[in-house]
């Protein structure tokens, strides 16, 4: 090869630019679907504060927000979310095609020991003031259709199944002696059925 | 105390050739090294102890990030002890699908094993060639699990994704990529004279002190110890697996060792493909309580998981035990002493392949 033309490929050698597959998981994106906030994509991040599901400026409306600098892109909100708001990469065809998903159970223990039933658990429950707004208001309660309650001086839980999962009852806790157990479960619909 | 050597020469921990801080501290009497000691602790992460109190699916990720370069075994290991715990059971698709990532991890950290002891040698152009291949090993487990490093495929009961026949042609088209150059890289680095000179007979250990010390791995393997967890394994005794040992126990003997095993995976890989069962890739079944040490063959060795869980499947204890500790010591015991020149002592050291990030967690 002559020297101006070596010369020129050598200095205007230009590589293909980087592309990111398509196969990739990437950081979850929406896909435009109405989010119902059942906060599941949040109860099973791995990572904290990486995803929240907030209000929108319209009324009535949430959406979930990933803190790119926090989320370690491992695709589990993508296949909890029932509604199917997040995407990342293939997540979601391949959940699609196998029939694969996540199912949640929460289980609440209350150590009876430790445990001065001061209540700060029962009233902090967001799912609690929601049934019974008296929580809220006065700090007592006698519905037995609240998820737990303060009941012959310890915490007692009534209805388990109730649970979000937020864990803001052992964040309340000043003795450290309620726990909530997030309990994930990866299932695929069987073919038979 | 009597000075019986001319000077103490510490390498590390910041080394060129080092991946990860370490610090080899070199007795030397001349050029001959008669003693060495290598000090850690450069980079404890203190992982096991942000893992304990967390459910398996926070943990899971945890445990990959322990090592970045054998990062599915991890998975693996910490999963199947957590199912071992609460006897959850996995479809075969799962378990042979399983396997693959975890081969296509081994050859991706066997390559870059390989690479850092060409570097080491300063014999780089066979060292880019080998992280060429590398890159179309992780291309593939970036296309089977969606991501290069943290792949976290492997969940209690089975695996996240299923690929199709599309996706299984396109691994099986690049594995015969990979096994054309490794074939060739290998007997490039096989047949060239200067590379023998810096690898054969240097850094010997023989197979009573590799016993003596607990060598694992390929540094085991090396030395004619026929030591592999995977044998003991369900899926890789139905893919009629059985380990490959040389007898050499040189520098010479741990990379060639490591680049059969590259072409044994490839081979593994190939089964896997052609026998894969059809069925379900997720068997489902929550983790519960129970305690038990479940162990696996990482890249490096033996890794065993020590895990204590709760009812609802928490971390409550868990001690991570890594196969290069053993490796570490092995090489400063018995490999660096004895090398005529202290340049060696670093490819001994390199060729055991060790990884400070396990090591230290």
């Amino acid at each position: 090869m002559a020297r101006p033309e070596w010369v020129k490929t050598f200095f205007l050698a230009k590589t293909a630019p980087l592309t990111t597959p398509p196969h990739f998981r990437e950081f979850p994106h929406l896909t435009g679907k109405e989010c119902t906030h059942c906060f599941q994509c949040m109860m099973i991040c791995p990572a904290p504060g990486a995803i929240e599901v907030i209000r929108t400026d319209k009324p009535g409306e949430w959406k979930p927000v990933i803190h790119l600098g926090h989320c370690i892109r491992c695709g589990l909100c993508v296949e909890i979310c029932p509604e199917l708001v997040l995407d990342a990469g293939r997540v979601h065809t391949k959940n699609a095609q196998d029939g694969t998903y996540m199912q949640f159970q929460f289980h609440i223990t209350v150590n009876p020991v430790t445990c001065m039933g001061c209540g700060s658990c029962t009233v902090a429950c967001p799912v609690n003031k929601e049934i019974d707004p008296q929580l809220a208001a006065k700090g007592t309660s006698t519905s037995d259709e609240v998820i737990m309650r303060v009941y012959k001086g310890i915490n007692t839980v009534f209805h388990e199944d109730k649970c979000t999962g937020c864990k803001t009852c052992e964040e309340q806790c000043p003795t450290r002696s309620i726990l909530v157990a997030r309990v994930l479960e990866p299932l695929q619909i069987s073919e038979e059925t | 105390m009597k000075k019986t050597v001319d000077v103490s020469i510490p390498l590390g921990p910041v080394h060129p050739i080092f991946k990860e801080p370490c610090r080899i501290k070199c007795e030397t009497f001349g050029e001959q090294v008669l003693a060495a000691e290598v000090e850690l602790g450069y980079m404890k992460k203190g992982i096991e102890r942000i893992m304990v109190g967390r459910p398996w699916q926070e943990v899971m990720f945890l445990a990959e990030r322990v090592c970045g370069i054998c990062s599915v075994i991890h998975n693996f290991v910490f999963i199947e002890t957590m199912e071992k715990i609460s006897g959850v059971t996995v479809p075969d698709r799962a378990a042979y699908l399983r396997v693959l990532a975890n081969e296509l991890d081994r050859m991706q950290s066997h390559l870059i094993a390989n690479f850092s002891y060409c570097y080491t040698i300063e014999h780089e152009t066979i060292g880019m060639y080998l992280l060429n291949i590398r890159e179309t090993v992780m291309d593939m487990l970036e296309y089977l699990t969606g991501a290069r490093v943290t792949c976290a495929y492997i969940v209690p009961g089975g695996v996240r994704f299923d690929p199709d026949n599309e996706d299984l042609t396109r691994i099986m088209t690049a594995m015969d990529d990979v096994e054309r150059e490794t074939r060739r890289y290998m007997s490039m680095f096989e047949s060239g004279p200067l590379i023998g000179l810096r690898s054969k007979g240097i850094g010997v250990m023989t197979r009573e002190q590799a016993e003596l010390i607990h060598a694992v791995g390929p540094t085991a393997r090396a030395c004619g110890i026929t030591t592999d967890c995977r044998s003991d394994h369900p899926t890789y005794q139905r893919l009629n697996f059985s380990p490959l040992v040389r007898t050499e126990g040189d520098n010479y003997a741990r990379v060639m060792l490591r680049f059969q095993e590259i072409l044994q995976s490839v081979d593994l890989i190939r089964t896997i493909i052609r026998t894969l069962p059809e069925g379900k890739i997720r068997g489902g079944g929550t983790i519960g309580r129970g305690e038990t040490t479940h162990k696996g063959e990482a890249p490096r060795g033996e890794l065993t998981y020590r895990i204590k869980s709760d009812t609802h499947g928490r971390v409550q204890e868990i001690s991570i035990q890594t196969p290069s500790i053993m490796n570490i010591e092995a090489c400063a015991r018995y490999m660096i002493p004895g090398v005529t020149s202290v340049a060696d002592v670093t490819a001994a050291y390199i060729s055991s392949d060790p990884c400070v990030a396990c090591t230290e967690r």
